[in-house]
């Protein structure tokens, strides 16, 4: 249902609208999702061997029993478990995500402080390398079997193919010694920079590693649907009437090898969550994927149980935005 | 006589001879084939190429930390161990577990996916809505969660290779399962349901035989996510600790300070492992993909 | 007409420029003038996990409220002996019972307030009282019947028992008028970051957890001010950033660093390393028989461990030499006793009496008590049962991992067979509990007064049951004699310390003729700091002891910076920053420019 005026390319739009009982549907199927996370994460972490108690004891093994059971009696413990689960969703639902055993905080504290640094440095590396991937990939999807194609394609499998952490470990080991990048940490609480700038030259490093390897997935991605519309039979049309191929694909085969990239990009959200573990855990970067690496020092279950949330939540979150998103952007697809 | 059996698997042989044909001519598959190969004779050959005891502590004669050399190749790291025996022995359990966890991937996999894609109402349905559940979470936070509440008393390569298996079997499930929808749609399986085939026989006769292409090309993407996934978890600590696997060398790496004696060899052979035999999986299974799907084949 | 492409570029470019324009004109400005106070840093990689004194057990922790508190008495820099705090002077009554204690006057909180008596009774009277609290500070107040204060600058305390640990009461003074508001049930989650009011040296005045505690000097402090202005404390979770960082100077001292990384910073230009003698020993701890207080079994121990020739064997078998060298890389020494010989007092030395390693001694050994050697070269006992131990590592210490291996490829020499399980302290603090092992490795860190250390072993210290419910004491062997018992009880009410060394003496000696534990080595506190910045760095004790994280806090009152240092002009790093931040606006006007125009596009050969 494309539609191609004389002038070619994709009419501007008037801003679609959703219709209402698209977007509900789609928000209580984002719902259904968290509320199956929620019931994954309560039932696993019951059958841990290790006392919540030790939470509110501060010398674990010195703590009084009288008060242990005193603890377990308030934390609800010795209740049928429908009881306990009642508890927990009452809790979550007050943003009470339980108490920290290595941090003797409470764990939506934590999380809310370091939520900020991991989302600048992931959010950053996403949008540095979702726009040079699929800028990149479409680039290679055209000129498919160019040497930019064929260099750019084998470099990106490869770079596809190594975890993020890897590189970020190697190229410390080999820059650490030269002082070129700061060694770990988000600021340095002696540099006479200004905050914002510190911050930026502390990120250099681990955004630079992030975004080598998405570059490589988005470009990947974008190269293949790229492909698919390359030799669609719309453009034969477009070809036909003598435009320029580069007007062939800004026109007509970008856009619609875009959209589902863009969709796509929303989807691959949880790599990104998978990575800033990693990335962060070398790099010592404050925010949540380095809580997490500190958080099985323990193990610290309130907190991992925490976090465990806190990350499906979010990609459950970018998932709804791209499936409310994409009917907006492409209009071949009915919102239905 | 031919028997209705017979005639399929003489198609599927000659289907196969066909595959095979087209793969060879793939460079990029060809490649990849001999680096697996490469690995999998090193992995099996482990104890005529390096001594075991080579990875224990007490017996460790070498210099500490030193840089490759003729007797060393690859370096020695921080308690004298040469690092081209930890790489080859390693070489094992990563692709073991690789291995194993893709196993569990795919059967989970593939019996969710034909199972959501086949049957109607509430079972099938159910099995969709787990199969998008699934696809959603993100995975290494719910490979952490997992690893973490595994009971100690299980070997923890076992739980490594469960924990992969069942945190990555959701990509392969939806890809069946829209497979299994387009194939549920053709004729001949219309027949079988009225000739009085149940849900059993349209599936193993049928349906999967139909998939295994899908399968096919899915499983080596797979194992390439599986063995990445354990190089993760044992960097952070979650794999075995008294096993050798590449993960566990480069986590012993980071531990023992690699970033500041620069033994720049420790944390590379191993890094490069990883990245070489996860490069030629994906490879094999893009090149399996270019030869199933008749339109990349063209283009190629 | 704006494609999807462009409206996808034009919203990365935006973005990126919403982060890195700001700086812009930062760059364009001089940088701002040194400040003219000193600030000293220290790079730590343990977090503080609170900065509430009743909640926070590590060390760093401890050291953060050595700084913003005060305690009665405090240990002596040159030997740890007892040296007046905010008590001025003491006396004990003749049965030992009754203790007086002076409060320095004139002493003020941070907030103007004056420290008087009632602040110490409030302190003391809230460890005894409250759950949290006395399960921080219960032993040093277990013995405390009374306390009270006889006008605003005396406190008198009595004890149910003479006790010689008075004098070492590590209970921090807090300010009656601030807590007060912080109930028993708040207490647990208190954080105690936002400007805490201390009398201590220093005062906090900025958390940022995992981070940085930032410290202004207290320039009234009664013991005279600090010569630094300001202390900050970085946190480093890994060895490599920190020890780069005292490289760069980002940081001006390092504590607890690994081996590896202190031979990395020796030898290096304006660093000087400090191989600090520590209080601590690593040990290969033995179920010698786990049973609660009440002396009922708990567990599932090898029954053969009760048996002190199997353990004295075990103890032969190590080679404590190799363990130095290889894991320690000979920083340290090698350990007997309990009490480390930095506590030069009471540390007991079995001399030329010191168990060697033999293997041909522990086979025999074995073979008396009645374990011979089966088929396959495993040995057994009368009742068929083999010697199949399971021994357990700590999964966040990485010489626990490496000790375990090499004492179970050694106890193989000897016909046991060794399983390693590595768990993390945590699992393994609640396995111990309720006795299911048969050995492992752990350390402790021991206090000037030895009293806490020799009580772990006491029978009373021991797992005790309610209600189905097993908690843990202190004991870690579960041993449990008379006459040890007697030992302990006879030293923790004898006041002259000859008399007391005495039987200390013969405790430590006691437990080691006994293997209740095979101590394996006292190790090192690796810090190192920049000499070029700072001098002045105190040792506890005088001969070579560790600089920080002491009884005390007089290296951070002592140290003074080398030179009027002014601070840099626009750092090498800082130029870097520029040129990268440049080249990275660069970058992205070339891709923004690629992205827009793609009019002049050559044509023909381009298509396919």
């Amino acid at each position: 249902m494309t539609t191609t005026t004389a002038g070619g390319g994709v009419r501007a739009r008037r801003p679609r609208a959703l219709p209402l009982r698209y977007v509900v549907r789609k928000t209580v199927t984002a719902f259904g999702t968290l509320v199956f996370v929620v019931i994954v994460n309560f039932f696993l972490f019951r059958v841990l061997p290790g006392d919540p108690a030790k939470a509110f004891s501060p010398r674990g093994r010195n703590a009084d029993p009288n008060r242990l059971a005193e603890i377990r009696r308030d934390l609800g413990l010795g209740l049928p478990w429908h009881e306990q689960f009642w508890a927990y969703v009452k809790n979550l639902a007050s943003f009470d995500l339980g108490v920290s055993w290595g941090q003797h905080a409470p764990v939506s504290r934590l999380i809310g402080e370091r939520l900020w640094p991991t989302v600048l440095l992931s959010g950053t590396a996403l949008l540095l390398a979702a726009g040079i991937g699929m800028w990149l990939g479409a680039r290679a999807g055209w000129r498919h079997g160019s040497r930019l194609d064929r260099v750019s394609s084998s470099g990106a499998v490869t770079l596809y193919s190594t975890p993020e952490w890897l590189l970020g470990l190697v190229l410390l080991i080999v820059l650490s010694d030269l002082g070129v990048i700061p060694a770990a940490g988000m600021q340095n609480p002696l540099s006479e920079l200004p905050p914002a700038l510190d911050i930026a030259w502390h990120m250099v490093a681990p955004v630079t590693v992030l975004a080598v390897v998405y570059i490589a997935e988005y470009s990947l991605i974008m190269r293949s649907s790229m492909l698919d519309e390359r030799y669609a039979d719309y453009l034969t049309t477009a070809r036909a009437k003598g435009l320029r191929d580069d007007l062939v694909m800004r026109r007509h085969a970008l856009p619609n090898a875009l959209l589902p990239s863009i969709t796509l990009f929303f989807l691959t959200l949880g790599f990104v969550v998978s990575g800033a573990i990693g990335v962060e855990t070398v790099f010592n970067w404050p925010g949540l994927g380095r809580l997490t690496y500190d958080a099985l020092r323990g193990p610290d279950v309130p907190l991992l149980q925490g976090l465990f949330l806190t990350f499906s939540a979010g990609v459950i979150l970018m998932n709804l935005v791209a499936d409310l998103l994409y009917p907006l952007l492409d209009p071949r697809v009915r919102a239905s | 006589m031919k028997t209705a059996r017979s005639i399929a698997w003489a198609r599927r042989r000659v289907a196969l001879g066909a595959f095979w044909q087209g793969y060879r001519r793939d460079r990029e598959g060809l490649f990849g084939l001999v680096v697996l190969v490469v690995f999998a004779t090193v992995a099996i050959a482990a104890p005529l190429l390096a001594d075991a005891e080579g990875l224990s502590l007490t017996k460790a004669t070498g210099p500490r930390l030193a840089p490759p050399s003729l007797a060393y190749p690859f370096g020695t790291d921080e308690d004298g161990r040469s690092v081209l025996t930890e790489v080859i022995w390693g070489s094992r359990i990563s692709l073991l577990v690789g291995l194993a966890a893709t196993v569990i991937s795919m059967v989970i996999g593939t019996l969710v996916g034909i199972g959501s894609g086949h049957f109607r109402g509430v079972g099938g349905g159910l099995l969709g809505r787990l199969t998008e559940w699934f696809l959603v979470i993100p995975y290494l936070p719910l490979a952490i969660v997992l690893a973490t509440v595994f009971p100690p008393d299980v070997p923890r390569i076992i739980a490594v290779i469960i924990v992969i298996g069942v945190t990555s079997w959701s990509g392969t499930a939806r890809l069946i399962r829209a497979q299994t929808l387009s194939i549920e749609e053709r004729p001949y399986l219309e027949r079988a349901r009225a000739l009085g085939g149940g849900h059993w026989h349209q599936m193993s006769r049928h349906i999967l035989p139909n998939v295994m292409p899908l399968v096919l090309a899915n499983t080596t993407l797979t194992v390439s996510i599986a063995i990445l996934a354990e190089t993760t978890l044992s960097f952070l600590g979650l794999g075995d600790p008294l096993r050798m696997s590449w993960g566990k060398i480069l986590d012993n790496a980071y531990s023992g300070d690699v970033i500041t004696s620069g033994a720049w060899w420790w944390a590379l052979f191993p890094g490069l492992a990883v990245v070489l035999v996860v490069r030629a999986f994906n490879m094999c299974g893009r090149a399996i993909e270019r030869v199933l799907d008749p339109r990349l084949r063209e283009l190629a | 007409m704006i494609s999807p492409a462009r409206r996808l570029a034009l919203a990365v470019t935006a973005a990126l420029a919403a982060l890195v324009l700001p700086a812009v004109p930062a760059l364009a400005e001089d940088t701002p003038s040194p400040s003219a106070k000193t600030t000293f840093v220290l790079g730590i990689k343990q977090d503080i996990d609170s900065l509430n004194p009743y909640v926070g057990v590590v060390a760093s922790a401890y050291e953060a409220y050595q700084l913003m508190y005060d305690y009665l008495t405090g240990s002596s820099e040159k030997d740890f002996s007892p040296v007046p705090g905010l008590a001025e002077s003491w006396e004990t009554s003749a049965d030992g019972k009754t203790w007086t204690y002076h409060i320095r006057k004139g002493v003020k909180w941070s907030d103007g307030q004056d420290l008087t008596a009632k602040d110490v009774v409030y302190s003391f009277q809230r460890a005894i009282d409250g759950d949290t609290e006395n399960g921080q500070y219960g032993n040093y107040v277990a013995n405390i019947t009374k306390v009270s204060a006889t006008n605003d600058y005396t406190v008198v305390m009595e004890t149910s028992e003479p006790s010689p640990s008075m004098l070492r009461l590590l209970v921090p003074i807090l300010p009656e008028h601030t807590w007060s508001k912080v109930s028993g049930e708040d207490v647990g989650t208190f954080a105690n970051d936002n400007a805490p009011v201390g009398s201590g040296p220093f005062k906090l005045v900025e958390a940022k957890k995992g981070q940085s505690y930032r410290f202004e000097a207290n320039k009234q402090y009664w013991a005279g001010a600090p010569k630094i202005d300001e202390l900050i404390i970085r946190v480093y979770a890994d060895d490599a950033p920190l020890a780069q960082a005292l490289r760069t100077s980002e940081v001006h001292m390092v504590n607890d660093i690994s081996a590896s990384v202190f031979e990395s910073l020796m030898n290096q230009p304006n660093i000087t390393t400090s191989d600090s003698k520590y209080s601590g020993f690593t040990e290969l701890a033995y179920n010698v028989g786990a049973a609660t207080v009440d002396g009922k079994a708990i567990g599932n121990g090898h029954p053969a461990l009760k048996d002190k020739r199997v353990r004295l064997a075990i103890d032969h078998a190590l080679d404590r030499n190799v363990l130095l060298d290889k894991v320690l890389r000979n920083h340290g020494t090698i350990a007997s006793g309990v009490i480390p010989p930095i506590y030069a007092d009471w540390h007991w030395n079995p001399g030329s009496a010191a168990r060697a390693f033999d293997v041909a001694k522990a086979n025999e050994l074995l073979d008396q008590a009645g374990y011979p050697k089966g088929a396959g070269g495993v040995r057994a006992g009368p009742d068929g049962k083999k010697l199949e131990f399971r021994l357990f590592g700590r999964e966040s210490s990485e010489t626990s991992k490496k000790n375990v291996e090499y004492i179970r490829d050694w106890l193989k020499e000897i016909g046991i067979t060794v399983t390693v399980s590595i768990m993390s302290e945590d699992q393994l603090t609640a396995v111990i509990g309720e006795g299911e092992y048969d050995m492992f490795e752990w350390g402790w860190v021991v206090e000037p007064d030895p009293d806490f250390q020799l009580s772990v072993f006491s029978c009373g210290q021991r797992s005790t049951e309610d209600g189905g419910e097993i908690s843990a004491g202190w004991s870690d062997s579960f041993y449990c004699d008379e006459s040890y018992d007697a030992l302990y009880e006879k030293q923790k009410t004898i006041l002259d310390p000859a008399a007391r060394t005495a039987v200390i003496k013969e405790a430590q000696q006691h437990l080691y003729d006994n293997a209740v534990y095979s101590v394996l080595y006292y190790y090192n506190n690796f810090e190192a700091y920049r000499s070029d910045k700072f001098t002045g760095f105190v040792h506890q004790p005088s001969n070579g002891g560790s600089l920080v994280f002491q009884y005390g806090t007089y290296t951070y009152r002592n140290i003074a910076p080398v030179t009027n240092q002014t601070a840099q002009k626009r750092s090498l790093g800082g130029i870097a920053l520029v040129i990268g931040v440049g080249a990275g606006l660069i970058a992205l006007a070339g891709v923004a420019v690629v992205l827009f125009s793609r009019r002049r596009r050559v044509t023909a050969d381009e298509r396919e």
